[in-house]
């Protein structure tokens, strides 16, 4: 223990990825605002001075749901064929996931055209409508980037460019994927259950 | 060493200057500490324009009946004044005190998302742009109204279509959620670089308290600021599409938009304090030549204010008739950040004492801080106590009490952070003796000009008035405090001088002026773009200690 | 000279992200993106168009790798000069020798002083107020009744008649009311008195009991109107002064233990380890 002995510095020295910190990050700051979009909804629940009312004019969409959370586990296996370099079940489970997506988008965008033009639901109509058309969109807008995202994977690895040197921005695809995800199960709970 | 060949530089030194080149060099930049220097000076020149805004309301207001602008004229002023105080000078300071000094802190060469931090500096400039557009660009539709005059938080129905005409309100909200997306890009950022390019050795438990204090800044950012940007999208809904969030006449509520701006307010106001905390947190030691005392509580005390920021925003909601339930709740939350507060403010003054202490004007600033924020601190728990607040809300006491908190304590850190590290970003020294006139310029004006103004609210002067009658007992307090205004633009004009004087024929710096401890000292002043030649290596929170006290280092105590 | 240009330990550039501009032009699109909204859907337009190319732009930046530029590193005679380590050196500290790190008081008074002095200055103190009462309203119960007035207000009510006789009520409160103030006093007075400066009975006898009359004085009529009204502050600060002397005396009679703030974590915990202390308390050398 002589005093000129200087402390050995640590040997082992890992930091977690800076990706992997950003998109939690994004993902943190994203539940920020939908939540005040979520307690909007919530707070707004049976305060419509006029119809339509959600119990007049909301249906489960069921096609919808399954399509967009089974597309979480395509996608999980499209990143797992990846990271084994099976490319053609890549390519195959990559755009199971963007027609899942897209045939959840399409069924969106058929609710609002009949709320729209055949139960006269607008935005404009109640607090209901307002309330309703701002968080669904809310999270149509996030499927609809996360949509082009994996659309431009796609478009860029059939045209051959090689996406397994890209694994880690990949992964950090799916993990926004998710979280598109996961926020349609609130949104569902409390636009389709608690709501009506 | 003349004859030593280094190819690449030469190559460079070789090229001959065009200011097309310098230009491309500073608009393509990704270097942290350019961009950090860009944020503070756009900051500084915001804080000008947004000053002379202050000028021309205290004019107004010296004498009763006064009429230097009219009543429009003045909400567009105490509007901008504010808005771009918080969103276009607090916010870019944030992320420019960040930017610059956290790589260098951590031994770190650049942040961990270089081209986002430039894609940062350039939305949150073009978003302050896109809001001074607006006293030319707002008379749209119709033909009514130029710059936003619905105060800084704006509340509904007041931003509503039917009393807000014209497009000044929509500039307000594009102004600031654009440049907003700056303050979330560079706060994800902060937490990025922090967490992953911190330097051998540097582990969080020695990571500097200034690091300390602005990551946990930047995850109140990115908490906070998504509130406000969710109800200026439900007003943008609400002015564009018809929509009825914040329409009283179809249900909506105007109160939930004060709980959604609140929701961000109040952390807000944290958010702005945190720079001066950690600048004082690490003028303070090297300035009593004393360790901090109470590291880890330091640490504890802002991880704690920041959660409890998080529950007290009704407390600016008192005078809306809540339930008593909550008015207990809020005050008694609001109660609750004095303590974490107050450990800070105890251990900055344990650090100072028995310190061998050095005035020079960082720590004159800091110790103004110390001062000054316990003041604002205090006034800030009288208006927790809600019947307190119902006497004195909206009033000149209120105006007081924040501006104590912005001017007397962020403004104070944020002059002591510059005369600490300009050194270090130029190689050039700011002068002690303006410094020390423009130190006792701002003390006095400040005091001189919000002092008073906590007597004329208890006087019962409502903020905002354009103009009051005489004869209530307001005349010689309004008086004395545009009087202190005026010595604070005397106060900022010494500064500037400082600034231009330092930056022509400024004394040479040195590396390490201050006799400092942490890393940004060991490289040059200014430092070279890759900061450091060969990656620093840390045993202790005080790694420069540890060097210049190889008989004593910190690392054998900690 | 040419030597050195080979075989130097420190790199000839260093790898730095490259510059671009597309993120500003990115920034600046979005911004036209959304200032459409207040002027004219041709400048949403023209903002996607940007922000489109300058999103292209910046993946081609960063994909397949993120480019670089290499700096080249300054001639050493550029270098920050090294850390000073010679000229003035700082005293290696040894525990308790200097203040340097070192956690006061170092020695406190047991707790247990501090519970013995609040009830032996309880008993100066009951004991001079009830000769107070005795002398100056011919009833010892006089002072208990105005004590459990605090808590109990309907006593004070009843008239100064009824002050002057035994209520067992009101005598089990002012016990329980004094002897909880008394022993929580002494046990500040106990952790306190290492702390106070010279001439601790001066203090712990006479000034700081005249501090907390000061502050009795300025809040009773709040907490105690009915004490307020019949207070006679001679005596009221004579049995304060009376509970400070016995209560300082009592604890500060006691030996005072070591705190042992200046050891070591481990050494608190009772392990041995190669951070020990030594016995002779010599320090960590
Ligand atoms: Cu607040």
């Amino acid at each position: 223990m002589a005093s000129s002995a200087t402390q050995p510095v640590e040997t082992e020295w890992r930091l977690p990825d800076r990706g992997t910190v950003g998109i939690i990050s994004l993902i943190l700051t994203e539940i920020s605002l939908f939540s005040i979009f979520v307690i909007a909804y919530l707070f707004y629940i049976g305060k419509s001075l006029t119809g339509p009312f959600p119990k007049d004019v909301l249906e489960f969409p069921v096609l919808a749901t399954i399509c967009l959370l089974s597309s979480s586990g395509t996608i999980v296996f499209a990143e797992h064929a990846l990271k084994h370099r099976k490319m053609a079940m890549f390519k195959m489970w990559w755009a199971v996931t963007i027609v899942l997506g897209l045939v959840f988008l399409y069924e969106t965008g058929v609710e609002w055209h009949d709320l729209i033009y055949d139960k006269h639901l607008t935005i404009a109509t109640n607090v209901f409508g307002s309330t309703f058309y701002s968080l669904v969109g809310l999270h149509a807008t996030h499927v609809i980037v996360g949509m082009t995202f994996l659309l431009i994977v796609f478009i860029v690895t059939m045209r051959g460019f090689p996406i397994h040197t890209q694994i880690r921005r990949v992964t950090f695809l799916s993990w926004y994927w998710h979280f598109v995800d996961a926020v349609w199960v609130v949104v569902f709970t409390v636009v389709y259950i608690v709501g009506r | 060493m003349a004859t030593v060949d280094y190819p690449l530089e030469k190559s460079r030194r070789q090229r001959e200057f065009s200011l097309s080149e310098a230009l491309y060099s500073w608009v393509a930049t990704v270097d942290h500490k350019r961009l950090g220097l860009m944020y503070m000076t756009s900051a500084i020149i915001f804080f000008l324009i947004a000053g002379v805004m202050a000028m021309v309301i205290r004019a107004q207001l010296i004498v009763p009946e006064n009429h230097v602008v009219g009543p429009q004229t003045f909400n567009r002023l105490f509007t901008m004044h504010g808005t771009t105080m918080v969103f276009l000078v607090g916010m870019p300071i944030i992320a420019g005190m960040s930017n610059y000094l956290i790589p260098l802190m951590i031994g770190a060469r650049d942040m961990a998302f270089p081209r986002l931090n430039a894609f940062g500096y350039w939305i949150f400039l073009f978003g302050g742009i896109l809001l001074y557009f607006s006293y030319l660009g707002a008379n749209g539709l119709f033909g009514a109204g130029s710059a936003p005059d619905v105060g800084w938080f704006a509340y509904a129905p007041l931003t509503e279509r039917a009393f807000s005409r014209g497009t000044s309100t929509d500039y307000w909200i594009l102004g600031i959620l654009v440049s907003g997306i700056g303050s979330i890009v560079s706060a994800i950022n902060v937490i990025a670089t922090t967490l992953s390019m911190r330097c051998k050795g540097m582990k969080l438990s020695r990571m500097p308290l200034f690091v300390w204090v602005m990551v946990v800044d930047a995850w109140m950012v990115i908490l906070a600021l998504p509130p406000l940007t969710a109800g200026q999208v439900m007003l943008l809904f609400d002015r564009y599409l018809g929509a009825n969030f914040f329409n009283t006449q179809a249900g909506g509520s105007a109160v939930l938009w004060q709980h959604f701006f609140w929701i961000f307010g109040h952390p807000e106001v944290y958010i702005l304090i945190f720079p001066a905390f950690a600048t004082v947190s690490e003028v303070v030691p090297v300035f009593s030549r004393k360790p901090i005392f109470g590291r880890q509580a330091m640490v504890g005390a802002v991880v704690a204010i920041g959660f409890i920021s998080f529950g007290v925003w009704a407390h600016h909601m008192f005078a809306v008739g809540m339930a008593p339930i909550s008015n207990i709740f809020f005050a008694t939350a609001s109660f609750l950040v004095a303590v974490p507060t107050g450990v800070k403010i105890f251990n900055w003054l344990a650090t100072i004492w028995g310190g061998k202490i050095r005035f020079a004007t960082p720590m004159l600033f800091c110790v103004a801080f110390i001062f000054q924020f316990l003041i604002a601190g205090l006034t800030g728990v009288m208006l927790a106590v809600t019947p307190f607040d119902w006497q004195l809300t909206d009033s000149y006491f209120v105006v007081a009490h924040f501006h104590y908190t912005l001017t007397g304590s962020f403004l104070f850190g944020v002059f002591a952070a510059i005369y600490y590290w300009f050194p270090k970003a130029t190689g050039k020294m700011l002068s002690e003796t303006i410094g020390k006139w423009h130190f006792w310029l701002l003390v006095i004006g400040f005091h001189l000009t919000f002092d008073p103004q906590h007597i004329l609210g208890i006087l019962g002067m409502p903020r905002r008035v354009y103009t009051y009658a005489p004869g209530r007992g307001w005349e010689p307090w309004n008086m004395i405090s545009s009087i202190g205004a005026a010595i604070q633009a005397i106060a900022i004009i010494c500064f500037a001088w400082n600034v231009i004087r330092a930056l022509i024929k400024g004394e040479r710096a040195g590396d390490d002026p201050w006799d400092a401890w942490t890393l940004e000292w060991t490289t040059t002043s200014p430092p070279p773009e890759y900061n450091y030649e060969t990656d620093p290596e840390v045993r202790s929170s005080r790694p420069l200690w540890d060097l210049k006290h190889p008989e004593d280092p910190d690392w054998k105590y900690e | 000279m040419a030597e050195e240009d080979t075989k130097h330990d420190y790199p000839d550039a260093v790898d730095m992200p490259a510059p671009s501009f597309w993120p500003m032009i990115l920034a600046f699109g979005v911004t036209l993106l959304l200032t459409g909204i207040v002027t004219n859907y041709v400048v949403t337009l023209v903002g996607f168009v940007l922000s489109a190319r300058a999103a292209v732009g910046w993946w081609r930046d960063v994909i397949p790798h993120e480019l670089h530029e290499e700096v080249p590193v300054r001639h050493p005679a550029d270098w920050a000069v090294p850390v000073r380590t010679t000229g003035r050196s700082v005293a290696s500290l040894r525990v308790g020798a200097a203040h340097h790190r070192m956690r006061i008081p170092e020695r406190v008074h047991p707790y247990k002083a501090g519970i013995w002095g609040g009830i032996a200055g309880g008993i100066a103190m009951a004991i001079l107020a009830c000769i107070y009462g005795q002398v100056a309203h011919g009833s010892i119960w006089y002072p208990v009744n105005l004590l459990a007035a605090t808590v109990l207000p309907s006593i004070s009510q009843a008239g100064e008649t009824a002050l002057g006789q035994f209520q067992l009520v009101a005598f089990g409160v002012a016990v329980g009311v004094h002897t909880i103030t008394s022993i929580l006093v002494g046990v500040l007075y106990a952790v306190t008195l290492p702390m106070f400066p010279r001439r601790a009975p001066l203090w712990a006898g006479f000034i700081v009991p005249l501090f907390w009359t000061g502050l009795i004085a300025a809040t009773l009529a709040l907490t105690n109107p009915a004490l307020n009204d019949h207070i006679n502050w001679i005596w009221f600060i004579a049995c304060q002064i009376a509970f400070g002397l016995v209560a300082g005396f009592v604890a500060a009679k006691t030996q005072r233990i070591d705190t042992m703030q200046n050891l070591p974590f481990i050494e608190r915990a009772a392990i041995e380890s190669q951070w020990s202390e030594k016995p002779d308390g010599k320090g960590r050398q």
